[in-house]
């Protein structure tokens, strides 16, 4: 994909990294990983993601937000000039019970794009059970093109 | 199982504190909650609308309540979903309303409506499936 180099890819990252609202503030994602290709994602254990009183078990639903998040991500580094971007629909399976401490990983590309949608499918496992799927989804969002990109959006506002 | 009593048990679940939502409707086949809006929700940190994530876990919550009213420590136990997002979820409450399409020994399939300011212009639909066993 022509477009995006590797160094605009790490400075979407690093103005990720530090956002400052909203759930991805909660969720404290790290990107570990950034190209057209793939991007991995880190979220740390938290708490209050939980629906067991012992806090040992994750929602389903964080695993979800935690995909949708990353989806978006994707399409941002894979997709020249978009400037909108809004989820169509999302599907997950929810394969093994999240129930560990751990880190959480999450990896996921955008596979196919054509001028409004964009196709995605991701992948999460706790950190050191890459073979352990916990959960996999995919996705479609609407995407918009025009001259106000969304990575002038994002690089123009003030650190 | 009065909605207080549900409510109580909503209220021990880590997650659910984070989504701050009461049931407000329960019956045999179905269960409506509002959930109120926090910065915590935002997915969007420009426009401020819901992280679409927080809507389908709100769905996932209200659907597990339609299953599993009565349940104490853990809700009911999801398989998967599919989520169609109509509209922007912007500041303010969130209505969602959970229907048993059919619940079986084993499996219950639910479909859930989220909406703002009418259920007619919806924010959200999903379908969940549960295990439950």
């Amino acid at each position: 994909m022509a477009g995006m180099t590797q160094a605009q890819m790490n400075e979407i990252a690093q103005v990720w990294n530090r956002r400052g609202k909203g759930l991805i503030t909660d969720m404290a994602l790290r990107i570990e990983e950034i190209s057209a290709e793939a991007v991995q994602v880190r979220m740390p254990f938290n708490p209050d993601f939980c629906v067991d009183a012992d806090q040992t078990l994750l929602h389903g639903g964080v695993l979800t937000a935690l995909l949708d998040s990353v989806f978006g991500l994707a399409n941002f580094v894979a997709i020249e000039g978009v400037s909108t971007m809004a989820t169509l629909d999302l599907r997950v399976d929810y394969l093994r019970p999240a129930q560990s401490r751990a880190d959480v990983i999450v990896r996921a590309h955008c596979y196919r794009q054509t001028r409004h949608i964009a196709f995605n499918s991701g992948s999460i496992w706790f950190d050191g059970h890459a073979n352990d799927e916990i959960a996999r989804g995919t996705a479609s969002f609407a995407l918009t093109r025009g001259e106000n990109s969304l990575y002038s959006q994002i690089m123009k506002e003030p650190a | 199982m009065t909605i207080d009593a549900i409510n109580a048990n909503v209220s021990r679940v880590p997650f659910f504190r984070f989504l701050n939502f009461e049931v407000r409707d329960i019956g045999e086949r179905h269960a409506e909650a509002e959930m109120t809006f926090a910065t915590r929700h935002i997915g969007n940190p420009v426009t401020e609308y819901y992280h679409g994530g927080i809507i389908a876990s709100f769905m996932e919550a209200t659907a597990a309540i339609a299953v599993r009213p009565d349940f104490v420590k853990m809700p009911a136990k999801p398989i998967n979903l599919t989520v169609d997002y109509l509209r922007p979820g912007v500041k303010g409450p969130l209505h969602a309303r959970a229907d048993i399409t059919r619940k079986g020994r084993r499996i219950a399939s639910v479909s859930v409506l989220a909406w703002q300011s009418a259920p007619d212009t919806p924010v959200a639909e999903g379908l969940y499936h549960f295990l439950l066993v």
